[in-house]
C-alpha cells in the first residue's frame, strides 16, 4: 500500500478515534455527575494551561503599553514633587527653578564607543532646544546637541567629550565629571585638590552651577580616589544610573538659559 | 475458526462479558475483562476505523445492559482498538500484515499472546479505573485494583482465547 494512503488511513482512525472517545466521555459525564467531574478537570487541566500560557503572550504584547502608562505616570509623579519641593524651598529660600521637564522615550542609543550618542523622541515641537539637559531618575543622562522637529540628538554621559558640573555632598567641593571611559555605570570627579579627602560612600550630585542640570540631582557614588599624574586628585565613582537599562528619560530645558548665558558673556566681556 | 464463526462466539462472548459485569463483584478489586482479548482478536483486514466503531459499540452496549456507567467501557476500549495494531506490530511483528492473518495462539505461541493480551488488558485497566475512580479512590487501592484486575483479566482472556482459537482455519494453516 503507497505510504501517501497509509498516511491517510491514520488521520482518518486518528479522527475518529477523537470523535468517539469525546463522545464515549461526553456520555460518561452526562449520565453520571462524578465521572462528570472528573471529565471536566481532564479537559480543564490542559485548557487551563493553554490559557496561562495565551495570558502570558498577550501580557508581554501589553508590556510596551503598558510600560509607556507607567513611564507617563511616573513622569506626573516627579513633576508633582518638584513642584512640592519647589513650593517648600521657595517659601524659606526665595529660589526660583524656572526649567520645563519633557518626558521622552529613547529612540537609539551607542553605548560601544568613545563618543556616545542618543536620540529621542521628542524634538522642537515638543518644546526641545539645543543644550537641554536629559536626566532619568537615577541620575543625568546627556546633553542635547541638535534638534529636530520631532526628535533630537545628544550626546551621553558616556561621550568623553560631555562634562558635568557636580558637587561632593550636598554642600561639598564642586568639580567636573566626566566618563571613566570604560564602564556603563562608571564616572570620574577630576581636577579635585590633592588636600581633598573624598571618602567612599559619599554621594555626588549635580551642582546646579551650569544652565544646563538643575541642581541637586544624585549622580552615584564615591569608590575610590587617587591622583591624576600627581599633579591633581581624581575620585572614582559608581554612577546610580547604568546606561546599559535605559528607556525612558526626562530632557529639562532651563528657561532662563539665554538670560544667564548673556549674563556670563556679558560679565566675561567686562572682566577683559 | 471461519470469519462468520468469529462473530458468533464475539457476540456470545460479549453477552457473557454483561452478565460478568453486572453479577460478577465479589470484590472491589477484581475486575473480569476480556473484552480487550476480543478486540485484538478481530481480524486485522478489518482495519483501525471499523475497529474502533465495533470496539465503541461494543462497549456502550456493555454499559447498557450491564447497568454500568454509560460510556465507561467504550471510552476505555476504545484506546484498545486504536493501539491494536501497534501492539500487533510490536509484539507479532510486521509480518502478520503482510500475510494478512489473523491473531491466534497456534499460530503466534502463548509467550507472545499473553504479552498482548496484558497489554491490550493494562491500556483497558488504566482507563477504567481511572474514570472509574474519578479521582476519589486513593492510588494505593487504584494500584491494587489495577493489579489484580490485569492478572485476572489477562489469565481468563487467555485461557477463552486457546478454548475459542480463531487461527484454525486461517488461510495459512
Amino acid at each position: 500500500m503507497p505510504k501517501g494512503q497509509n498516511r491517510k488511513k491514520g488521520i482518518i482512525s486518528a479522527a475518529i478515534f477523537i470523535i468517539l472517545e469525546v463522545a464515549a466521555l461526553n456520555m460518561l459525564s452526562c449520565t453520571n455527575g462524578l465521572q462528570g467531574i472528573w471529565v471536566k478537570r481532564l479537559v480543564y487541566r490542559p485548557l487551563s494551561v493553554l490559557w496561562r500560557g495565551g495570558e502570558s503572550v498577550r501580557g508581554y504584547f501589553l508590556l510596551k503599553g503598558q510600560n509607556e502608562r507607567l513611564a507617563a505616570e511616573n513622569f506626573a509623579l516627579s513633576e508633582q514633587l518638584r513642584k512640592a519641593v519647589q513650593s517648600s524651598q521657595a517659601s524659606t529660600q526665595f529660589r526660583r527653578d524656572n526649567m520645563l521637564h519633557i518626558p521622552a522615550r529613547i529612540v537609539r542609543m551607542s553605548r560601544n564607543s568613545q563618543h556616545n550618542y542618543i536620540i529621542l523622541d521628542k524634538g522642537a515641537a515638543d518644546g526641545v532646544a539645543p543644550f537641554s539637559g536629559v536626566i532619568s531618575d537615577k541620575g543625568v543622562v546627556g546633553i542635547i546637541d541638535v534638534v529636530d522637529e520631532h526628535y533630537s540628538y545628544g550626546l551621553t554621559l558616556m561621550n568623553s567629550a560631555v562634562q558635568v558640573s557636580a558637587r561632593l555632598g550636598r554642600e561639598g567641593l564642586v568639580a567636573p565629571l566626566s566618563w571613566d571611559g570604560m564602564h556603563s555605570d562608571g564616572a570620574l570627579l577630576t581636577s579635585v585638590p590633592l588636600h581633598y579627602e573624598a571618602c567612599p560612600g559619599d554621594t555626588v550630585y549635580t551642582s546646579g552651577y551650569s544652565s544646563i542640570f538643575p541642581s541637586d540631582i544624585a549622580l552615584g557614588t564615591v569608590q575610590s580616589s587617587g591622583t591624576n599624574h600627581g599633579a591633581m586628585g581624581e575620585v572614582r565613582l559608581k554612577l546610580f544610573q547604568d546606561f546599559s537599562l535605559l528607556k525612558y528619560v526626562t530632557i529639562v530645558r532651563n528657561l532662563d538659559k539665554q538670560v544667564i548665558d548673556s549674563l556670563s558673556a556679558h560679565g566675561e566681556g567686562a572682566l577683559k | 475458526m471461519r470469519k462468520p464463526q468469529f462473530w458468533l462466539y464475539y457476540i456470545l462472548l460479549v453477552a457473557a462479558q454483561i452478565v460478568i459485569a453486572a453479577s460478577l463483584n465479589f470484590s472491589p478489586l477484581v475486575t473480569f475483562w476480556y473484552l480487550p482479548m476480543l478486540v485484538l482478536c478481530m481480524p486485522i483486514r478489518l482495519g483501525t476505523s471499523l475497529t474502533l466503531i465495533i470496539a465503541f459499540v461494543t462497549g456502550l452496549a456493555v454499559d447498557f445492559l450491564s447497568q454500568g456507567v454509560l460510556g465507561l467501557t467504550a471510552a476505555s476500549l476504545l484506546p484498545v482498538a486504536f493501539t491494536k495494531n501497534l501492539i500487533i506490530r510490536l509484539v507479532f511483528g510486521s509480518e502478520v500484515f503482510s500475510r494478512g492473518e489473523d491473531i491466534s495462539v497456534r499460530r503466534q505461541g502463548i509467550p507472545k499472546m499473553a504479552i498482548a493480551i496484558v497489554m491490550v488488558t493494562a491500556i483497558f485497566l488504566l482507563v477504567f479505573i481511572a474514570a472509574d475512580g474519578a479521582g476519589t479512590r486513593p492510588f494505593l487501592f487504584n494500584l491494587g485494583r489495577f493489579s489484580l484486575s490485569l492478572l485476572a483479566g489477562s489469565v481468563f482472556s487467555l485461557i477463552l482465547v486457546s478454548i475459542f482459537d480463531p487461527g484454525e482455519s486461517s488461510r495459512w494453516k
